[in-house]
This record gives C-alpha cells, structure tokens and sequence, in this order.
C-alpha cells in the first residue's frame, strides 16, 4: 500500500476535482440513465424477440404434427421453418442483430432466404446506430474518459503546477499512474453499477440456471470490457501530457474518439465492400440454376443424366420399365435431384461467404489499429450477434432442411407405391414426428474465441504498447 | 476586411486539412455511389436476360402443361432506381430493388430477403447522405467552436474590438466566411456528382440541394448560438460535440427503440404460418368447398368447373394457392399498416430533430425510404394479380404453350412519383435555425 500512496493521493484529488465540475456531473448522471435505458430496452428487445420466435417455433411445429396421413413429398413442400433466437447476452450488445433474417422457410429443393429483418422494416432511423449497454460502454464511456482526461496533466502544465508537482519529489511515472488511476475511479463508478445490474438482468432472465458456457461469455464481456475502458484512461492521460495546452489535448483525443469510434469502422467496411463486389440475389440464383442445368435438371424427361440413371436401375433390377422397381422410382429421383441441387447451392454459398469474408477482413484486420474495433467484434462474438453466427444459423437451417427433405424422400421411397394403383399415395401422419423439431445451437465459447482470435491479440498488443508507452513518457516527459 | 478575414481563415493549416479532408471523402462517397449505381443497372440488365431465358427454356421444356409451366416461371417488376439514389442510398441496401414472383401464393414470396453482408449493413455506406450528416456537421464545429473565444483567450480580441465599427458585424463575417467555404464545398462535390452518377438538374436535385444547405446552416446556427454564449473554447468544443453525438447517435437511437417497441410486427410471421396452413390443408379438404371460396373471390371464373374423373387438376391446384393469400389477407393489411404507422410516426418525430428529419427526407427524395419500400410491395401485388388474371384463364382452359407469345412478357418497372412537398421537407429545419440565431443575436447584443 505504502508503495503506491502518492498515486492515490494524487488520483484521489483528480476525482475530487471532477465532482465539483457541475458539468462532468450532470453528463455521469445522464450515462447512468442512458445506462439504465440501455438494460430495459436490451431487455425488451430480447424478450419480445424470443417470445416470438418461441411462439412460432412451436405453432409451426404443432401445425406440422397436425397433418393429416398425406403423400411425403407434400409434406416436404409443407416444410418447416427455422426461428432465431438471441442468447442471453445479446441483452447487453445488439451487434448485428437488427440486421439478421428472423425466420427461414425451409422446404424441400429450395433454399429459401432468411426473411423479416428488423431493418428492412425500418425506416432509415436504425442506420443511425442503437443504444445498447454494449454501446454506451464502447462510445460513450470513452469521450467520456476523454473529457475527465483532457486536462488531467495539460491543465497542470497551463497552470504552472505541474513544476510544483515535479519539485516536490513525484516523479513521472507517479503522476502518469496516479492520474490514469483517477480517471479510472471515476469511470468504475459507472461502471461497477452497471455490471452489477448487468449480472443481476442476466441472471434474472435466464432463472438463475445459467449454463457454464454463459459464464465464461458473460465474464470474458465485462473483463474485456474493463481493460478496454483502462486503455482510454491511459490513452486520455498520455495525450495530456504531451500536449502543451488543454486545448490541444482536448481537440487530439476528441480527433482519435471520432477516427475510433465512427471514421474508421464505417471506412473501413465500405473499404473491403467496395473492393470485393458480391454477386446480387438475382446473378447468384440464376448461376446456381445454370450449374444445376449443367448437372441434370430432374424435371426434364430427356435429361442425360437421369436418364444414365433410371438405365443402370433398369439394368441392376433387370426390369423394363421404372413402374416394375421394387421400390419408389420419383422418391430415388428426387433425393438424387436434392443432393445434387443442394451440393451446387452450397458451393455457390461458399464462394458468396468467401467474397463478404474478404470484405470483413478489412476491418477485422484494422482492429489492431483501433481497439474499438477489436472490443465491438469480440463482443459481439461473446453475444453471438456477430456475422459467424448468423452465417451458424443459416447452416444448421440448410441441414435441417436438407435432412427434412431426404427424409420425406426416403419415406417416399420405402412406402410409395411404384405403380398406378388406385389407393391414394399417402402414408400414416405418425411419420411426420420422425423429423426432429429445428433447435438452433448458439456457438459454444472455444468457437467464438478461434474465430475473435484477432481481436484478442488485438487488445494483448494495445496493452503492451499502452504498458510500454507509460514507461517511455515517464522517463523522456518535460515539464515544460 | 471581408478578404482578409477570408485570408486568414483558409490560410490556417486545420482549415485546409479539414476542407480537403471533406473533399477526399465526399469524393469516395460519390465513387461509392457511383458503384452502387452500376450494380443496380446491372442488376437490372441479368433481371431481363435472365427472365428471357428464363421464360423460354421452360416453356420448351413444359410446352404441353400451360399449368406446370407457369407453377416454374417468375416474371420480375423492379423498383426503379434514379440517378440521385446513389447520393442516399438509404434503405436500398437492405431491401431488394427487383421482385421475381411466380403467379402461385405470393404472400410467399412477397417478403424475400436481398442477399446481404450483415457486416455492411451495420456499419452502414459512406454515401453523400452520410458525408453530409454526419462529417459536414464535424467540420463546422471545428471551424466555429473557438470564434472569439480563440481570439479572447490569446488577448486579440481586444484590438478586434477596438478597431472595427462593430464587434457584431464582425462575428458575422467570421461566420459568413466560413459559411461560404462549407456551401461552396458542398455545391462542388454535388456539381461533381452531378456529372460523375450523371443526376438530371430536376426538382428532386433542387430538393436535395437546398435541403443540404439548409442542414449546413443549421449546424451553423447551433455554433452561433454556443459562440453566443462566450465561454472558453474547451467549452465550446465539449459542449458542440456533445450536441453533435446526441443529434446524430443517441436521439435517433432512441426514438429509434422507442418506434420499434411501440409499433411491433409479429403480423409478419404470423402472416408466413397463415398462408402456409391456409394453402396446403386444402390438399386435404373438400375440393368443391375450396373450388367455392375461388369462385367467389372470381365470379367470373365460374364457368370452370372441375372433372370428378380427375385426381389432379390445375384450377384446383391454383384455387388451392389463392387461398393461401386470400386467407392470410387480414394479417397481411396488418403488417402493411403497422408499417405504415412506423413511417408515419418515424417522420412525424423526426420533424423535432433536424438531422433525423435531414437524412429521412434526403432518402424520400432519393426514393430510398420505406415508404418507397411500402409502395413498391403494394406495386408488386398489383403486379402479381395482373399476371394472375391473364393467366388464369389459360391455365383454366388448358391454353397450348406455343400460342403464347412468351417474348411479350418482359421486365416491368415501378416509378414511385410521390412528390416530397417543398414545405414540409424544408420548413422544420428553417425553423431551427431562425430560432438559434434569434436567440444568439440576443445573447450578443446583450453580452457584448
């Protein structure tokens, strides 16, 4: 304790000096409101969100159990649909969210797109950004450390007490330390209560039966956090010190908020967006028709490739016509129409996901400039609001449905009579429980930590750097 | 003293660097927009070969099942994209410009997603809206935050006030330099833009401009007012960025929720489930009660009737389809109205903050805001019942493909001419401004 008295003295005289500033004031009580605003809205979003996406996951699954005996293949086309839900933490960052497809239909040979996005239900307000813990603790709570720090040692050196300070056998590092320790005093009184309130929301929500994986987001969320707000204490501190007026210093941090927080992050996208063009909806179906063509189209009679088909069944059942196959002939065409047109969907897929990986990778890799970028990806990871994970969602629908329809096939298949009887095609409604219901399985932490493993490095490199850039100034820093 | 004050003022190095900064980057949001104009025409060029192509190889391939072909072929309405969109792109982005629909159900087909990196979208586009709304406002503060202050706290401003006739005169002209500078830049990049996304000089441009000036004003007004109040620059520039981060972020973010929260849309799932339901369990139903609801919703379909011989029969198949949107019909007017409100409330709120109010009527009359959106989606179900109706009675009367003439059938284009009325695009944000710079007249007068 004794070793770091003079920086307590002296962090315990920059907080005392912020709270006889009337202004800092009313904007700390403004935050915590905006804090506050943030936890109830996040709240109500994810409630509603899940509710509803509950409500209709489960109507549509008792609407599909409900059918009555019917031929498979309609019941392929009934189809199913796929309702994403948020974890628990995308209470506190939206991230991506507003701009995800909410509900997938999922039916036999088409892949649909995942529809009814917040944003495309918006009026252009929501471009603007949302207010969300996640942002008030990224955004704002940084200017605000920018206008606590601005004059934390400029106002000193202005004032001439800076000498005085030097004189009286406090030394740099004391001072750099001591002040970086004040701002963050300040800071953690918003930021203590607002963890705890964030616990206790997040608790609450899920009945306190919380599962080991969200533990280690929700702690790894306020760690990263916290270090990330004690990089702007640093950085606020650091660019008073060397600036030889307030003014100086106030105008420089205000620059570096706005390149952090709003120039670089939009450049950047549109950087990566503008270089790696992606296809539109139209070209990219239209070239998954060509190469379905290209392959076999099951719907046409003459098509060589069925017709390769249905000969080698011929000649393997030493039959003459496909009505004398022991088994469901349209049923064998169509699960091998389904693989072959879902093989081509998904390579066309991956070749789109490629192109927008790319895109992203700009900014990803500007996140070593810019800890705000490498704060809100990681975040975002942890909530599972992040681009990976809505990719994550559409794959684990794309299998379901892949499976939903070959399993319609194969029932067809097996039960189906092969010949023009006069017994209604239709098999008993008990197989329809056969198709599990669609469960979405958020990505686990270890995933999200492989996939954010730039951002991590990211803040490890900004804290040494930081770590480094205290020692330096606190040995090359003149008074004057 | 005008030219030397100007002089002064564009010989500053942050000056410089800001203005060109401004030009640099209205610039890229011009070649942003530029590419996004390319993309849609292109768009627009794959959408007619590729319903030409389309339409033909089915219709070899189904030519003696009138009924089966069109269940394959779609027919493409886009939303017409003008020249000026790319200077707000808006909600372009995120919904599609092109509807391909078949003649079957379209409540399911109606509300088909664009193919988007959500990353893009959040991030947003750096088109000129956002140049303007958000960095213009940026650079004004930079200039006006210290006006006097500056000059206050390095002790000139003594000399100023002794030497010119009057200290109030002389902040206007500060002003009207730095105000000129800005319009200048401004009617540069949109005279660049005008040649570069080639915009025809029309009212929507005309809208567009002054609106843009008007918006630079207001922020000028805003520095006035604080500049009026004769604090100490560091002040000023907290105070300035403070108001700039609660127009442009927290305002619009809350009001925002706040629409979002009040006018929620579960219509739109419940809308997917009902036509989904109302379609396929008439496969299971009685065919004449279905075959009744059809004729009653087309009287004049009557005259077909089904063969009880037949299993399977294309009048029921697509009386079977209309149910699924006719059925859905109530949830669907829901959706759409509950939409409508959101548009509504979102203007009529945004008429209080001037950058709100800015980028929602820049996209009005870009035609890129979800009141576009609205019509466009009602401009596509006339456009499906259109289609519709010719076919029907094809499909009913077993029409023979080769008869059609398939090459007639091209891409139909929506224009949405909804006028923005110059009133209400430019009066609220006039108002703002005369009421800041009343009230900063008044503190100069009395202050100085």
């Amino acid at each position: 304790m004794k070793l770091l008295h003079a920086e307590i003295l002296i962090a315990k005289q920059l907080r005392d000096s912020v709270f006889k500033n009337k202004a800092v004031f009313i904007i700390t009580i403004f935050i915590g409101i905006l804090l506050l605003y943030a936890a109830f809205s996040g709240w109500e979003n994810y409630t509603s969100q899940n509710e509803t996406s509950e409500k209709y996951q489960h109507e549509s699954r008792e609407d599909w159990l409900k059918n009555p005996d019917k031929n498979p293949h309609r019941m392929a086309h009934y189809g199913n649909f796929a309702f994403r839900k948020s974890t628990s933490l995308s209470v506190f960052e939206f991230g991506m969210e507003p701009f995800f497809g909410n509900a997938i239909f999922l039916e036999a040979h088409k892949q649909n797109t995942a529809n009814f996005s917040e944003a495309g239900f918006s009026n252009s307000m929501l471009r603007f950004g949302e207010i969300s813990i996640a942002m008030v603790l990224q955004v704002l709570l940084p200017l605000l450390i920018f206008f606590l720090g601005f004059n934390s040692i400029a106002y000193e050196r202005e004032n001439g007490t800076l000498k005085i300070l030097l004189t009286q056998g406090i030394n740099w590092k004391q001072l750099l330390l001591g002040k970086i320790l004040g701002v963050a005093s300040v800071i953690m009184l918003l930021f203590i209560p607002t963890i705890v309130v964030l616990v206790l929301v997040w608790l609450f929500l899920q009945d306190f039966a919380i599962s080991a994986d969200e533990t280690v987001k929700m702690v790894l969320f306020i760690l990263f956090h916290f270090i990330y707000l004690i990089f702007f204490c640093t950085i606020a501190v650091l660019i008073s010190a060397i600036s030889k007026t307030s003014k100086n210093a106030l105008v420089s941090l205000i620059g570096i908020w706005l390149l952090f927080t709003i120039i670089l992050p939009r450049t950047t996208q549109a950087i990566g967006a503008y270089i790696y063009e992606a296809p539109s909806k139209i070209q990219f179906n239209s070239n998954i028709e060509k190469d379905i063509l290209k392959q076999g189209d099951s719907h046409n009679p003459n098509d060589l490739h069925y017709k390769a088909i249905k000969d080698s069944l011929l000649r393997a059942y030493k039959v003459d016509s496909v009505q004398k196959l022991p088994f469901n002939y349209s049923g064998y065409i169509m699960t091998e129409g389904e693989k072959i047109s879902s093989r081509i969907y998904n390579e066309h897929l991956e070749t789109l996901l490629k192109i927008y990986k790319k895109q992203n990778s700009f900014s990803k890799t500007v996140s070593f400039f810019n800890p705000y970028i490498a704060m809100k990806n990681l975040s975002m990871g942890l909530s599972n609001t992040d681009y990976d994970s809505y990719v994550d969602f559409q794959k684990q629908a794309e299998d379901y449905r892949y499976k939903m329809a070959q399993k319609m096939n194969a029932l067809q298949i097996k039960y189906i009579s092969n010949t023009k009887s006069d017994k209604p095609k239709i098999i008993g409604k008990e197989h329809w429980a056969d198709v599990e219901e669609f469960h979405y399985e958020p990505k686990g932490i270890t995933t999200v930590l492989e996939n954010e493993i730039i951002s991590i490095i990211s803040i490890i490199l900004w804290m040494m750097m930081l770590f480094i850039l205290v020692k330096i100034a606190s040995k090359k820093l003149k008074a004057i | 003293m005008l030219a030397l004050l100007f002089k002064n003022f564009i010989r500053s190095k942050g000056t410089k660097i800001g203005l060109l900064f401004l030009l640099c980057i209205g610039f890229i949001s011009l070649l942003i927009g530029k590419q996004f104009q390319d993309k849609q025409q292109n768009n627009i060029q794959e959408a007619v070969v590729y319903q030409k192509e389309h339409i033909a190889r089915n219709a070899a391939f189904h030519k003696d099942e009138i009924g089966l072909l069109l269940y394959y072929i779609k027919f493409s309405l886009v939303n017409k994209t003008l020249p000026i969109n790319s200077l707000a792109i808006g909600q372009r982005d995120v919904n599609p410009s092109i509807q391909s629909v078949t003649i079957r159900g379209l409540e399911a087909q109606k509300y088909d997603a664009e193919l988007n990196n959500p990353n893009n979208l959040l991030s947003g586009n750096i088109d000129f809206s956002f140049v303007l709304i958000y960095l213009f406002p940026l650079l004004i503060i930079a200039l006006s935050y210290n006006v006097i202050s500056e000059e206050k706290e390095s002790g000139t401003w003594k000399i100023v006030a002794t030497q010119s006739q009057s200290t109030f005169l002389y902040i206007l002209k500060l002003f009207y330099v730095r105000i000129l500078s800005l319009i200048v830049l401004l009617t540069v990049l949109l005279l660049i833009a005008v040649f570069v996304l080639k915009i025809p000089l029309d009212q929507s441009l005309f809208t567009f401009y002054v609106l843009s000036v008007l918006y630079l004003l207001f922020w000028f007004s805003v520095c006035f007012f604080i500049v009026s109040l004769q604090k100490h620059s560091n002040f000023n520039a907290v105070i300035l960025l403070t108001i700039w981060l609660f127009l442009i972020i927290i305002l619009p973010a809350a009001i925002n929720t706040y629409i979002v929260n009040k006018y929620k849309v579960p219509e739109a799932l419940e809308v997917t489930l009902k036509q989904r339901n109302a379609y396929h369990e008439k496969w299971d139903m009685d065919k004449n009660e279905t075959m009744e609801k059809f004729y009653k919703h087309y009287p004049q379909f009557r005259k077909y009737k089904l063969d009880d011989k037949k299993e399977f029969e294309w009048l029921w198949y697509y009386a079977m389809q209309q149910m699924g949107d006719d059925e859905s019909a109530v949830q669907s007017r829901e959706l759409e109205s509950k939409l409508e409100q959101r548009n509504h409330a979102s203007q009529t709120i945004a008429m209080f903050i001037p950058t709100l109010h800015t980028q929602i009527q820049l996209n009005e009359t870009a035609k890129s805001d979800l009141g576009n959106q609205l019509l466009f989606l009602k401009e596509t179900k006339l456009f499906h019942e259109k289609m519709r109706l010719y076919f029907y009675p094809k499909i009913f009367e077993e029409a023979p493909v080769d008869k059609e003439n398939w090459e007639k059938f091209k891409v139909k284009t929506f224009t949405d001419s909804t006028e923005t009325g110059f009133l209400k695009a430019f009066l609220p944000v006039l108002l703002f401004n005369l009421v800041l710079i009343g009230f900063g007249w008044r503190n100069f007068r009395t202050l100085i």
